[in-house]
């Protein structure tokens, strides 16, 4: 059994998944994957939607992510496990390790803040890696080019800026 | 509010959640879940949530998410459109708000260099057992918290002027058919012509059996990786 996918044939699966899920027969609605964390945020911190303006904005695509994101975990559970052979617990990657320090702390604390970050970009931008650049630039929309040339400059940037990327140690 | 009160709150929340997803015309509760279990088993059968692909692509080390990015961006444009012009389907593009725009893509860009993960692989990562990701989505569930509570004082005026939803078809007028077809044929060959690279994670692949491992076949095609231990 093939244990991982080739860069192309994800691409195309990826391609035909969004064909599938934008079309009437599907959900009739583009993929996006960063409005169900405010959606949950405000299930988990117990705010009522009838005070927030934002959870009204995001009442059904806030719904409509939050399911799609259980499917999601349950899809990456199932082939970690049978398919991939990936699933192990973890708290610092490899890379992180060789590039940046071999401290649990610092990964952690990294990792809060970064989430952190996604989250509140994702928010300000209207959309993610999924609700931009693969649903967005789908739809040649220019708001999803604008945010996917600012996304790409920052991450090579940050990526150089961050890691040691010289010599591995 | 009680325990009990927000247990309930949790319940009647939770309740309208599939109430909407079933009952409001995007598919049904166990067609969104279906897609999901697909979006996510694609991700993690071609590996692109892992760190090393992520954060190892703004290391300028690894090359497969541009390349499986744009292609099915590609692809997606150019058949969408015809999908659409089918009646089979329509455009939902988004706002140009441009401060948000720059703004957000800015803090999201340094946030996915760090955390090597972005909103959509997270959740594969933390169900192959990412400890650190499980870490990061409370940092998450905190921003999204504070964006809610602080939208209409704080952020709702600083993402600015909403400068509308055009898109190279809107503009394109009667050119639209061509500018769609430049664009997914460019970004097909961008992604065919970016050279491959790849960081593997020896960690990743020590349950495979030898000739599964996809550093073994590279080795074998003289292709250009490095593996971390």
């Amino acid at each position: 059994m093939k244990r991982r996918l080739p860069w192309w044939l994800g691409g195309i699966l990826m391609s035909l998944l969004l064909l599938f899920t934008f079309s009437v027969f599907g959900a009739d609605r583009p993929i996006g994957a960063s409005t169900y964390v405010p959606y949950y945020a405000g299930i988990l911190f117990g705010m009522d939607p009838e005070h927030y303006t934002y959870l009204k904005e995001i009442e059904k695509a806030g719904a409509w992510e939050g399911v799609m994101l259980l499917g999601v975990f349950v899809g990456g559970f199932i082939t970690s496990v049978f398919i991939t052979k990936s699933f192990r617990f973890s708290v610092r990657p490899t890379a992180w390790k060789v590039y940046k320090n071999t401290s649990v702390k610092s990964r952690l604390i990294w990792s809060f803040f970064s989430g952190f970050l996604l989250i509140i970009g994702a928010r300000l931008a209207g959309g993610c890696t999924s609700g931009h650049f693969l649903s967005g630039m789908s739809q040649t929309a220019f708001s999803s080019m604008i945010f996917g040339g600012v996304v790409l400059a920052t991450l090579l940037v940050t990526g150089k800026l961050f890691y040691n990327t010289g010599e591995p140690k | 509010m009680s325990i009990g009160e927000y247990f309930d709150f949790v319940l009647t929340r939770t309740e309208a959640m599939y109430n909407i997803v079933q009952f409001e015309g995007h598919g049904s509760f166990w067609l969104v879940f279906v897609i999901g279990i697909f979006f996510g088993g694609i991700i993690q059968y071609t590996r692109v949530d892992k760190f090393e692909k992520i954060a190892g692509f703004a290391m300028g080390k690894d090359t497969i998410i541009p390349k499986m990015l744009f292609l099915a961006i590609g692809i997606t444009s150019i058949a969408l459109y015809f999908e659409i012009q089918m009646g089979y389907a329509s455009y939902h593009p988004k706002p140009i708000i441009l401060q948000g725009l720059i703004m957000g893509g800015i803090i999201f860009g340094v946030g996915m260099a760090i955390m090597g993960k972005c909103p959509g692989t997270g959740p594969i990562s933390i169900a192959e057992g990412r400890i650190d990701v499980l870490v990061g989505a409370f940092g998450g569930i905190l921003g999204g918290w504070l964006f809610t509570k602080y939208y209409d004082d704080f952020f709702k005026p600083l993402m600015g002027h909403d400068y509308g939803k055009s898109t190279l078809v809107s503009v394109g007028g009667d050119y639209a058919t061509f500018f769609v077809f430049v664009f997914g044929i460019a970004l097909i060959l961008i992604a065919i012509l970016i050279p491959k690279m790849e960081l593997f994670d020896d960690a990743d692949l020590s349950l495979l059996e030898h000739d599964e491992r996809p550093d073994v076949k590279a080795e074998k095609e003289h292709e250009e990786f490095e593996l971390v231990k």
